[in-house]
């Protein structure tokens, strides 16, 4: 257990701590909770807890580590994060496929009420917004913010709070739903105390990122680390305004909202927007930034237009979530001003997506070549793909036909597929030979499988659902010649079902893209040979040509 | 040393305030007027609170993820107002804390489904929805017969709902147990009481069909059967004004 | 509170306005002022270094 030597013995000793002190909270509710779902989860948290608190107490008198370890960054934590990442990638879009197959054949059910459709799709949503790419982006944060403010993380126990907090929340959220534990808003379902235990697990991020950023060398702040701390911040705001809520009890899972009606409906969907906005967005942005010119051997296009980029997606997101609520009980004017700022909002989003693309000019031979680079640019033209389509389903008369559709869906998901989990993927296939000091992958071919599958599993799944909710659409609201409605709601349930199944297998070639990946990360952690001392030290083996120290402004 | 360090710091304390401020204000602007609609909203002097055993079943109908499928939101369209009702005012989700109004119909909206179909219906509906939709990609929902009901919470439910700001009375929170399952046993004693706190249109049946027994199917049911009938404000207002 | 929905609607409308204006153009002078543009190229390309190692 080198992980737990590596920490000093007062970070050890602390952490037996918060082990035990969680141990005995996770007690307290298992006991006391009686008859209700809460206790599951009490039980739950002591039986994590005192599984790492074990292996802590082993090595609690180990010597204190090497003085040597100030010469290194700290990347225990992003490894760790790196292969969370991964299992969470497979879970839930196992998960994912399974629901999109329970679309087709509603009896693919064990019958037991945890796997019903309404609870697995939590979970799915849940798994690969929080789980994957949460986690995605916690273990690259780590890593980009200490290199590109080249010194170590602060200390060695906050980032293992923040990662290992991070992950019992969400394990907490998905159980949470398979028991029938659930707030119903649309990403935010985990009820009250897993909402204040993501609160604690945020503070420490947060303030971790800011003890990195006041310890730096560099004097100025690079731009991903903008993107990161935007993350951080407004989720935190987003989070804790809108799970605002009144527990029935202190022994009780459940709690009610505090708002109602329409002002629950815009709160909600401000957030939900927004976590669009600040989790699958910034967070990712942040790490295009990072990894894209670093993988390319090339600075940014343009640094100006990233911090242009910045702000205007900072501060112009925030107004547009009421375009989920076109022709709804809320007010004309709101959803006027949503659908403006989702129109105006097109300047930023395309403002980065070619930042990004051409940042490539001069080294397309790299894209064709490398499929870790392809990821990443194939990441950015989802991007401008589904911020096109976002601002334009944003107009009042599109969305009165989309809306409630699949369409929706197949939007999210060009997003989802096409960005998050490309620029991740990429992220993550770039820095896993420099995390465990690799000469490179241990199957270039198995990343080059994955890159495939997980393309045509998006052209796959995009298209069906383009086709289903357009369809959808329109058979809800065709007339007959003598003035009734054609079709009845059953009529467009039936028609639905050959673009269901299509859906369903283009999720299982991205499903079978993760797994690719996952089997890859194995092996290279296990069988691929060692980076030489030289090329540990430089981020890139290959590409890093004598252009890259040309600035291209 | 210090002096320097302390320059660094402050770029990073100011970016993160640039950042609150930046963000903070869009949300406040826009949301800050809807906190207020209430002097807006349409006013609905006979919208009733829900009962005990239909907030019961509002829980279920969460916990089992139906607002996943089902949306509760009727637009202002003209095909929707053919196809499903009138369409949802504000005023009707008032008490919904939090609102269920959706955002996919995989399955119909079901805002106005009180009163379209029998209790049997739902019930067969329910414990397999292929039995009366053979078309049906609706999941089957077994287990809401075997289950009891949950009582014992009942009256924290509603207690926390008055917190929230929904008008339970002291009364109808210390009676929330008796009042779920006189709801569901049209021939007990606890009826009179039931309809005298909740008003005469209470809808007291045996949902599921067995009156001696509080399952969750009985509070689901009686939940879908209220959907749309809190407050008649809707068909009113339709009349009233002309659709765009 | 005396805050009328009018009121706030009505702030919402002018000053929101106003305010996107106005940090818009400060973002823009910001990210184009002539003397920041060496510490952006500089940032843009000390990425790229080679070395993987803490300065401190
Ligand atoms: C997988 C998506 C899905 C889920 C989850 C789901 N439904 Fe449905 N529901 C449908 C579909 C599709 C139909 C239309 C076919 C039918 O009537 O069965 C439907 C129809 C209905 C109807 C009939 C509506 C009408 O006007 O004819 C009711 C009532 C209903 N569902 C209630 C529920 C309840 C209650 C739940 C949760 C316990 C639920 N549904 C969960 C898909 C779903
Ligand atoms: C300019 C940027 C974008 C705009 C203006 C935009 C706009 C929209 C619109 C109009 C909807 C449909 C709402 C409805 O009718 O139900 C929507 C839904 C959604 N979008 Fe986007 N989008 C943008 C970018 C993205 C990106 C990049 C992602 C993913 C990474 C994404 C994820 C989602 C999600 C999760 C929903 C689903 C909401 C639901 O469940 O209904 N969006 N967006």
């Amino acid at each position: 257990m080198d992980v737990i030597s590596n920490l000093t013995m007062d970070e050890r000793r602390r952490a037996l701590l918060i082990l035990l002190v969680m141990a005995l909270v996770g007690l307290t509710f298992a006991a006391a909770g009686h008859g209700d779902p809460i206790a599951v989860h009490g039980a739950l948290v002591l039986v994590l807890s005192l599984a790492l608190a074990f292996p802590v107490m082993g090595h609690l008198y180990d010597p204190e580590p090497s003085i040597e370890r100030f010469n290194a960054y700290y990347d225990d934590p992003s490894k760790v994060g790196v292969i969370l990442t991964f299992v969470w990638a497979a879970f839930a879009m196992f998960v994912g496929d399974w629901v999109a197959w329970l679309m087709v054949e509603p009896t693919w059910t064990t019958g037991s009420a945890w796997s019903s459709f309404g609870r697995l799709r939590p979970v799915h949503t849940t798994g690969v917004i929080f789980g994957f790419g949460g986690n995605g982006l916690i273990a690259t944060s780590f890593y980009v913010m200490q290199r590109t403010c080249r010194v170590r993380l602060p200390d060695q126990l906050s980032p293992w709070f923040v990662l290992i907090g991070y992950n019992l929340f969400c394990i907490l959220a998905v159980t949470g739903y398979l028991l029938g534990i659930t707030q119903s808003k649309e990403y935010a379902e985990p009820e009250w105390y897993a909402d204040l235990w993501l609160v604690i697990v945020w503070v420490t991020y947060f303030v971790l990122y800011m003890r990195t950023l006041a310890r730096r060398e560099e004097p100025h702040i690079y731009v991903a680390n903008w993107y990161y701390m935007a993350f951080i911040l407004v989720v935190a705001m987003l989070h804790i305004v809108n799970n605002l809520a009144v527990p029935v009890s202190f022994l009780s899972a459940k709690s009610h909202s505090l708002f109602s009606g329409v002002q629950d409906a815009l709160t909600e969907w401000w957030y939900g927007h927004n976590a669009v906005a600040f989790f699958l967005t910034a967070g990712f942005l942040g790490m295009m930034y990072y990894y894209l010119p670093i993988r390319a051997g090339r600075p940014i296009f343009s640094y100006r237009l990233s911090i242009i980029s910045f702000w205007g997606i900072t501060f112009m997101y925030m107004w547009v979530g009421s375009h989920h609520l076109h022709h709804t009980a809320l007010p004309q004017w709101v959803q006027t001003l949503g659908m403006t700022f989702s129109l105006v909002l097109l300047v930023p989003s395309w403002g980065s997506a070619a930042n990004a693309l051409l940042t490539l000019n001069g080294a397309w031979h790299k894209v064709r070549d490398d499929a870790t680079l392809r990821f990443m640019m194939i990441a950015a033209v989802f991007y401008g793909l589904t911020t096109f389509e976002g601002s334009f389903m944003a107009i009042r008369s599109v969305n009165a036909l989309s809306h409630y559709t699949d369409w929706t869906v197949g939007h999210v998901h060009a997003g989802a597929l096409g960005w998050v989990a490309m620029i991740t993927f990429g992220a993550l296939y770039a820095s896993i030979p420099w995390l465990w000091k690799r000469e490179r992958m241990y199957s270039p071919a198995l990343v080059e499988v994955h890159f495939w599958l997980a393309l045509s599993g998006t052209a796959v799944y995009v298209f069906a659902l383009w086709n289903a909710g357009i369809i959808q659409g329109l058979m809800w609201r065709t007339y007959t010649e003598n003035g009734n409605l054609a079709y009845t709601f059953l009529d467009s349930v039936v028609a639905m079902r050959p673009y269901y199944i299509a859906r369903a297998l283009g999720g299982l070639l991205y499903l079978l893209g993760a797994l690719a990946g996952c089997l890859n990360l194995y092996l290279t952690i296990r069988f691929a040979a060692p980076a030489t001392e030289a090329a540990s030290r430089k981020p890139l083996r290959d590409g890093l040509d004598d252009a890259a120290t040309q600035p291209a402004e | 040393m210090f002096t320097l360090h302390y320059r660094l710091e402050r770029r990073a304390i100011g970016m993160t305030l640039g950042i609150i401020a930046a963000a903070s204000i869009g949300g406040f602007v826009e949301i800050a007027p809807l906190f207020t609609i209430d002097q807006t909203v349409e006013a609905a002097p006979d919208m009733r609170v829900y009962t005990p055993l239909e907030l019961a079943g509002r829980n279920i109908y969460m916990r089992e993820g139906c607002y996943a499928c089902h949306s509760q939101m009727i637009r202002t369209l003209r095909d929707e107002v053919e196809r499903y009702g009138p369409y949802s005012l504000a005023v009707e989700s008032k008490y919904d804390h939090p609102m269920l109004w959706g955002s996919k119909r995989t399955g119909p909206d079901i805002a106005r489904l009180g009163g379209k179909y029998s209790d049997e219906w739902h019930v067969r509906h329910l414990l397999d929805p292929r039995d009366v939709v053979p078309v049906s990609i609706m999941p089957s929902y077994g287990w809401l017969m075997e289950n009891d009901l949950r009582i014992d919470d009942l009256r924290d439910q509603l207690a926390t709902q008055r917190a929230v700001g929904v008008p339970y009375t002291p009364d109808m929170i210390r009676h929330a147990a008796d009042d779920a399952y006189a709801q569901a046993n049209p021939d007990g004693s606890g009826v009179k009481d039931l309809t005298a706190r909740y008003g005469e249109a209470t809808t007291v049946r045996a949902f599921d069909g067995t009156p001696g027994r509080l399952t969750e199917m009985d509070s689901l049911v009686a939940y879908l059967q209220i959907l749309g009938r809190l407050t008649d404000a809707a068909s009113r207002d339709t009349l009233a004004k002309d659709l765009e | 509170m005396d805050l009328s929905h009018e009121t706030l609607v009505w702030v919402a409308k002018t000053f929101g306005l106003i305010y996107l204006v106005i940090l818009s153009i400060a973002v823009v002078a910001y990210a184009c002022w002539p003397a920041r543009q060496k510490e952006f190229r500089d940032a843009s390309t000390a990425i790229l270094n080679r070395e993987d190692r803490p300065w401190r």
